[in-house]
């Protein structure tokens, strides 16, 4: 190990060693990989990376949830004497197996399930927090008195409500837009994301892979479109385009698909070239920020051939380099490897290295 | 229990009934009228409504109405100098007509799904259908209207290499050239003498809903959602120009005999008249107060007859040279008015699940009931969410029918789906039938009710007055039978279902789940509940039959069981004081109870609240259990002696 360490530090040079960066590896517990892959693509999320530490520095006594365990973790790694080496994340996965029943095993998961599981599991217990906070300092407000500017205070963190840090940094809204083609009136109805599940095609783009995403899906013969203006099911034409961009876009390729001949998920090596800098072209009419540009920050990475087989690993940018996770190993790579991870042209070999969740950050509004 | 399907049917599309709540006579458009034709004979103007029924007007009076499509009837030809009309409809029909006497004649059919547009070759006497089903058929209109019930076997013709939806065809007279115009967002073109397929016309970026050829099949005319229209040049196979005039979709046109000018509508609710050899030179006609669906021309050309979203037809003067030059202004009120009338745009089925309260396109709220199968109140212009609100009762009866609104009307479908249509058992006195003596507390079925009032005329009218229990419909309702979210099989008026043929239709399409249950004696299916009844803890330990601490069995009931009979099982079964009761008891009613108590002093509650006596156990669970979980039912005794 020591001598990998040295290498890293090495391959980077002590000159551009970036201060106040640390590459730490983290410790497989058995098929863990799924977690240490997104956590690594994660902490290399600076807006995510930064509210996590901000977090851990305003809460220091608090019960130990999921969040704490994350908080410590990344506490940790941000305050090592070394620049690099590896880190065990004991705690924060012991947790992770007491909080949810599917993860309480030695099996591979699914990185993408465990990302949405993440994010939505700390969202709640942030929520859960602040109406904790509401309720104390409103019992101490009708204590005090009835004066009433504390306890409007007190209501308008009521009303912004639901939208934490969490969703700041990575939720987005799309629109779905149906036109009735009869009366060619149009509806449409807002959905909040917080990762973009993109279908993908042999030899194309993300580029590519998004537009399909967002084109026209006509709803005719037995599948109409009951419109309100006409009192009756008409033929529509329906599409979902993006309405407000997250400051982190995740992009969660669909690389496993169902296959009923086999009655087992297969897993879809097609090449889908990334590029470092993405703009969105699926934005609504009404989009609040449709040119915000994009700049790849880490890829997490599947190798092997089904869900629950084969290995994590992830690729992140760090002040201007590449580096390689894979699990307590680090290594810098040049940006030309990640040519490697878009797929393969070929659907003969089975197994592959191929990008799997894409995490996109805004390069302004930071 | 209550979902017993009726097994034994062949594995065909479930069918369901249907009835629509509609008057005698509808004399009135109810809602959009899709297509207009002008027989210049005799001065009729025949009009295709959304509301399914074909309507006649005779100088501008209107005459009869043809009822026979089952949904919006979209599209309408005049044919053999006016003695033929055929339509097409939503219902996946095109049927042909008897005009003068305003009777169908045949059904074909042939589409798979609505059939959107129709085209006429005068000179050869052949019609075009098309529609959401991609496929256009050509039919021989000697051929159609010479089909008897017996022989309606017909051949047809189909134009193939359609990949999307039509929307729009057209025909010129001598039958030389058929387009088409679809979500493709191009001009398909075949030569419907040969069948074989011309050529495509692309330049519109949306869907092309309107068409007209010329006359000698040289030149056509497009009008696209894309908000243009294009002229083209057939022979060159281009677009020789397009016209803006219009600020939305284009969805209506006529051309000029000549060629010479167009006429426009559209979704702007504008109808402009354009000079087509100097586009710039456009006159608007009119500005209507809906979307335009469709113009026709007057027999004197000078003026044009509009459909719209709305269910009124106007005549509009169209400009002369005048109004070219702009010497004079155009009129801003229409020659004459066909007056429509409302269609029911909003419907809520209220919670005694036999009431429907409406409002329609003019605001107007109405109180129908569906068991009479009749309007039984106007309440003119209220405010209709507060009137929906005025009129909630606490009681709690499942869903036994859906409503529809497509037509303008109340339509009513009875199945055995999701919604289960034998699910509502309700006390006979709550449903307004006397209780027969010997049955005290009979329990009639409200789908049950219904459709033995629809079918009452093909069974045999029950005589004996004294023997019938459910109400009567009008006889002038349709009945219609029809795959469940698909076609049409059958439709009959109720009062023609006696008839011979039409009884025999029926035979054929009744489905066996109606035949098997509206008989009088056939078995019940009541829908149960299961519930827990558990000692409140001011009830006397020494008073229970059994012990608190275990866990109470669970019951089951039928879900129209009043808390008096759930009170009346306490008192007998769950209390006692240690001497033997009366094993199976029903007869509680009166005879002193063995521990002294009455059935007055039992008290039940659910979630804290104190149940009243009459109320049913479906309602409870409903409006105060509010959970599916099994219900939970306290009871206690209340001024104990």
């Amino acid at each position: 190990m020591g001598a990998n360490i040295s290498q890293l530090e090495r391959d980077i040079g002590s000159e551009q060693f970036p201060s106040n960066e640390h590459y730490f590896g983290l410790v497989n517990f058995g098929n863990t990989c799924y977690s240490n892959s997104v956590l690594q693509a994660l902490y290399f999320c600076k807006p995510f990376r930064e509210k996590v530490l901000e977090y851990k520095a305003k809460n220091k006594r608090t019960k130990e949830t999921l969040l704490t365990c994350l908080a410590d973790l990344f506490y940790s790694i941000a305050t090592q004497k070394k620049k690099v080496g590896s880190i065990a994340p004991k705690k924060f996965i012991a947790r992770l197996r007491k909080e949810k029943e599917e993860f309480d095993n030695y099996m591979q998961q699914d990185a993408h399930e465990f990302l949405n599981f993440l994010i939505n599991h700390i969202s709640e217990i942030i929520l859960a927090e602040r109406q904790q906070q509401q309720t104390n300092s409103t019992t101490n407000n009708v204590n005090k008195s009835n004066s009433k500017a504390p306890g409007e205070n007190g209501t308008t963190h009521a009303n912004a409500p639901d939208l934490t840090w969490v969703h700041e940094i990575f939720q987005g809204i799309l629109t779905s837009e149906t036109r009735c083609l009869n009366c060619e009136n149009v509806s449409s109805k807002d959905e909040d994301f917080i990762d973009l599940q993109v279908d993908i095609e042999q030899n194309t783009s993300i580029t590519h892979c998004l537009r399909c995403y967002s084109s026209t899906e006509t709803l005719c013969s037995d599948n109409k479109f009951k419109c309100d203006n006409c009192s009756s099911y008409q033929e529509a034409q329906k599409r979902m385009r993006v309405k407000k961009l997250p400051i982190i876009l995740a992009l969660h390729l669909k690389r496993f698909k169902y296959v009923e001949q086999y009655n087992r998920h297969i897993k879809v090596s097609h090449r889908v070239v990334f590029p470092l800098e993405l703009r969105l072209f699926n934005t609504s009419d009404d989009a609040v920020n449709p040119d915000r540009l994009y700049d790849l920050v880490a890829v997490v990475i599947h190798c092997g051939s089904g869900p629950n087989r084969g290995h994590y690993i992830s690729i992140v940018k760090s002040h201007g380099f590449w580096l390689l996770f894979d699990d307590d190993q680090v290594d810098k790579i040049d940006a030309s490897t990640i040519e490697d991870f878009y797929g393969l042209t070929s659907d003969t070999q089975k197994s592959s290295e191929t990008g799997y969740i894409l995490f996109y950050q805004s390069r302004e509004n930071l | 229990m209550a979902n017993i399907k009726s097994g034994n049917q062949n594995t065909r599309k479930k069918v369901q009934v249907s009835m629509v709540i509609c008057e005698a006579e509808e004399k009135r458009h109810r809602s959009g009228v899709n297509a207009l034709q002008l027989d210049p004979s005799l001065d009729r103007l025949y009009s295709a409504g959304r509301d399914s029924i074909i309507r006649v007007y005779e100088h501008e009076r209107y005459l009869n109405g043809m009822e026979h499509h089952t949904d919006w009837v979209n599209d309408i030809i005049i044919c053999c100098g006016g003695r033929h009309l055929i339509s097409a409809s939503s219902d996946t029909t095109v049927k042909v007509w008897n005009a003068h006497k305003g009777f169908c004649m045949s059904t074909l059919r042939t589409h798979k799904d609505y059939v959107k547009a129709l085209a006429y070759a005068k000179d050869r006497e052949q019609v075009a259908s098309a529609g959401l089903d991609k496929s256009i058929y050509l039919w021989d209109i000697n051929t159609l209207t010479a089909l008897t019930a017996s022989n309606n076997t017909v051949t047809t013709s189909s134009l193939i290499g359609s990949k999307e939806s039509i929307y729009s065809l057209a025909m010129n007279p001598s039958g030389s050239i058929i387009v088409s115009g679809s979500t493709e967002k191009a001009l398909r073109l075949w030569d419907p003498r040969t069948c074989a397929k011309l050529f495509k016309l692309k330049g519109h970026a949306d869907n092309v809903k309107a068409l007209v050829v010329s006359r000698d099949g040289t030149h056509c005319i497009s009008g696209s959602s894309d908000g243009s229209i294009k002229v083209w040049n057939l022979g060159l196979q281009r677009c020789i120009q397009t016209i803006r005039v219009h600020s939305d979709s284009v969805w209506a046109l006529l051309a000029t005999e000549s060629f010479t000018y167009a006429i426009s509508g559209g979704r702007d609710k504008k109808i402009i008249m354009t000079d087509l050899k100097n586009v710039p030179n456009h006159v608007v006609v009119c500005v209507e107060e809906a979307p335009i669906l469709k113009m026709c021309f007057t027999a004197d050309q000078l003026s044009v007859w509009v459909s719209t979203e709305n269910s009124s037809i106007r005549c509009w003067k169209l400009p002369t040279e005048k109004h070219f030059k702009e010497e004079v202004k155009m009129p801003s009120t229409p020659m004459s008015v066909i007056a429509g009338g409302a269609a029911i745009r909003q419907a809520v089925v209220l919670n005694d699940k036999r009431h429907i309260l409406t409002k329609d396109a003019n605001e107007n709220v109405a109180l129908y009931d569906v068991l009479r199968a009749r309007k039984i109140e106007d309440l003119g212009k209220l405010n209709f969410q507060d009137e929906v609100k005025n009129r909630h009762k606490m009681v709690y009866v499942p869903n036994w029918f859906n409503v529809d609104l497509k037509t303008g009307m109340l339509t009513i479908h009875l199945g055995q789906d999701e919604v289960d249509c034998f699910s509502a058992w309700v006390p006979a006195k709550d449903a307004g039938i006397r209780d027969t003596p010997d049955q005290p507390e009979q329990k009639v079925n409200y789908g049950k009710l219904l459709l033995q009032a629809l079918f009452e005329h093909w069974r045999g009218v029950e005589s004996n007055p004294e023997n019938r229990v459910y109400f009567s419909v009008p006889k002038h309702i349709p009945l219609i039978l029809s795959e469940v979210g698909g076609r049409t099989l059958y439709r009959v008026l109720v009062g023609d279902t006696s008839g011979d043929t039409e009884n025999a239709l029926l035979n054929e399409t009744v489905p066996n789940w109606v035949v098997s249950n509206i008989e009088e004696n056939c078995m019940n299916k009541f829908i149960k509940v299961q519930f827990y009844l558990q000692p409140h803890s001011s009830v006397p330990s020494h008073l229970l039959k059994q012990d608190r601490m275990k866990k109470p069995d669970r019951l089951v009931a039928n879900d129209f069981i009043q808390c008096r009979k759930v009170a009346e099982h306490v008192l007998e079964k769950l209390l006692g004081d240690g001497t033997a009761s009366t094993p199976g008891g029903g007869d509680a009613d009166n005879s002193p109870t063995n521990n002294g108590y009455s059935v007055d002093q039992i008290e039940l509650t659910c979630n804290d609240q104190v149940l009243d006596p009459s109320m049913d156990l479906r309602t409870v669970k409903h409006f105060i259990w509010k959970s599916t979980s099994d219900l939970t039912l306290y009871y206690k005794i209340i001024n104990a002696k």
